[in-house]
């Protein structure tokens, strides 16, 4: 058995130029933490059963492969030529579909885990584009790479995405200080809408080229926030937010909507200095940064509005910063190949 | 005489002003992640190396929590490679010397794990097949060498951590690593503290 984690992102300024059609234009720009808040993809070698089993929302048992009904799970073993064998779980600490990547981080566990059960060892750069290819080439969603990446190195980064589809991370070098810093001034909730990332970014990669202008200065200003991360700016980083948010929801017009708009406003006239919606848009996450001695008063107005909108799944989602990436937790796949 | 300690210090100073910031900020990032997922840091190196390193693991494993060792459940672990001397000579004499720390590292290397080899040239060879065990296994490597900067330690590590001096200047550049050993125990020192300081508040 294999057990493989990866971390949940969130995303502060560049989401949408990550998109191919924005970076063979030119260079994307993200920058984004992991979180703790993990996925967890488990293998289990079963030589005795020959078939393929995934364990997910549902349970699915097929005797031949093109019968699996997950899409990810199918290209990956496909591509990695197992048909039989083996079974497939996953566990999550969130629900799907929050906006906090959590898709591609099971795509990059699940790449990490197939390798190793294979014998394969793979860096993060290699998890990270395999899981790429798997989502966007072999099973055709309509998303970026940015996910893959976060969720595949861990940390702090900026992740520029090159014409050439190289990639590079650069992390953002943060004392705990700093840190701890950020991460205290940030408050999370779960609007208990749950979305597709296909669904906004359909839209959005058709209007990629009207907006070229707005992703570009999405792109550029990323490190500026980098910058204010080090100089422990918290009410510029807020506005830098806030920036970001009014251009994301011009790139399409079903990123944000009336529920949306109305828990944002709330934070915002609760005293946060900015926030943004997280993922694709149309649902997921709003987060905000705020001054410390606000975060009850945000709280309290946004739980206010969750009820008249009545959001039963609303809820506030604390989180640290993570150093972790994709890793082999345990890998006890070893008696098949030993002599024991 | 006093010229000479003079000589010695300016020399040390002016590598203690130009640390490689950025290599040792990526050092302490690979064992923040080592710590959440409860990996273990293997650390070896030769004569003075291993001396420092053997001083490390005292450190990152006790010194780091000195203040607060009942309210950490969880700390580091740092093992010292190969955990016997027994292991030593008997790769070294059975098999030969460049296996004393990969020989006993692969009994025990796993895929959470990091490793920190010490080597003042960065060329000694059984420094680096263990680097090479650890980097065919994606392992991340945090590389602390001295003297040229194309040592191989230096080009295989993934937090290349580089004293620059001239050939043969052990004293100063082991000096120079004590230093830096010293700078992450306090790093993580410093955090905990600050976390429990922050959860009692």
């Amino acid at each position: 058995m294999i057990v493989v984690r990866a971390p949940l992102r969130i995303s502060f300024v560049g989401g949408g130029t990550d998109l191919p059609d924005f970076y063979h234009r030119r260079p994307g720009r993200v920058i984004s933490t992991a979180i703790d808040k993990f996925v967890y993809v488990v293998v289990n070698r079963t030589p005795m059963i020959d078939k393929v089993t995934a364990r997910y929302a549902i349970t699915e048992s097929v005797e031949k492969l093109e019968d699996l009904k997950h899409t990810r799970i199918k290209a990956a073993l496909s591509y990695h030529g197992i048909n039989k064998g083996i079974e497939i779980s996953s566990f999550s600490s969130m629900p799907a579909k929050t906006g906090l990547g959590s898709s591609s981080s099971f795509s990059v566990a699940l790449i990490k885990a197939l390798n190793a059960f294979q014998g394969k060892k793979i860096d993060a750069g290699e998890a990270a584009e395999a899981a790429s290819h798997l989502e966007i080439n072999l099973v055709g969603e309509p998303i970026g790479k940015q996910d893959q990446y976060a969720a595949s190195f861990g940390g702090f980064n900026i992740i520029q995405f090159n014409p050439d589809e190289s990639v590079n991370v650069s992390p953002v070098l943060i004392d705990y200080k700093k840190r701890l810093l950020l991460q205290d001034s940030l408050l999370l909730f779960y609007t208990g809408i749950a979305r597709a990332a296909s669904s906004v970014l359909t839209e959005q990669k058709a209007n990629i080229h009207s907006k070229f202008q707005t992703l570009s200065e999405m792109a550029d200003s990323v490190p500026e926030f980098a910058e204010r991360v080090m100089r422990e700016d918290i009410s510029g980083l807020g506005a830098m937010l806030q920036q970001g948010w009014l251009k994301k929801k011009s790139l399409a017009s079903n990123i944000s909507n009336s529920t949306i708009d109305d828990l944002y406003n709330a934070g915002i006239s609760s005293g946060a200095y900015g926030g943004k919606i997280l993922g694709a848009g149309g649902g997921g996450c709003v987060m905000f940064i705020c001054p410390v001695d606000k975060k009850d008063d945000i709280r309290e107005s946004i739980k206010k509005v969750a009820a008249e909108k009545n959001l039963s799944d609303f809820r506030e989602i604390p989180i640290k910063f993570v150093q972790s990436g994709t890793e082999i937790l345990y890998n006890g796949d070893h008696f098949h190949t030993s002599f024991s | 005489m006093r010229e000479y300690v003079k000589n010695f210090s300016e020399r040390v100073e002016a590598l203690l002003k130009n640390l490689p910031e950025e290599e040792i900020a990526k050092a302490l990032n690979i064992l923040q992640a080592a710590y959440e997922r409860d990996g273990r840091i293997y650390i070896f190196g030769n004569g003075g190396s291993m001396a420092l390193a053997t001083h490390w693991v005292c450190d990152f494993n006790k010194t780091v929590f000195s203040h607060n060792l009942d309210k950490h459940r969880r700390r580091f672990q740092a093992i010292r490679v190969p955990t016997t001397d027994e292991e030593i000579t008997a790769w070294a004499n059975d098999i030969g010397f460049e296996m004393i720390f990969a020989g006993p590292l692969q009994n025990y290397l796993q895929d959470s794990d990091v490793i920190i080899a010490i080597s003042s040239s960065g060329n000694s060879p059984n420094v680096i097949k263990a680097v090479e065990l650890a980097k065919s296994r994606k392992v991340p490597v945090i590389g602390i060498s001295g003297f040229d900067s194309s040592n191989r330690l230096n080009q295989l590590a993934d937090a290349k951590i580089h004293v620059p001096t001239e050939k043969g200047e052990y004293e100063i550049v082991e000096g120079v690593h004590g230093v830096i050993l010293h700078l992450m125990t306090k790093y993580f020192k410093d955090y905990f503290d600050h976390l429990i300081a922050k959860a009692e508040k």
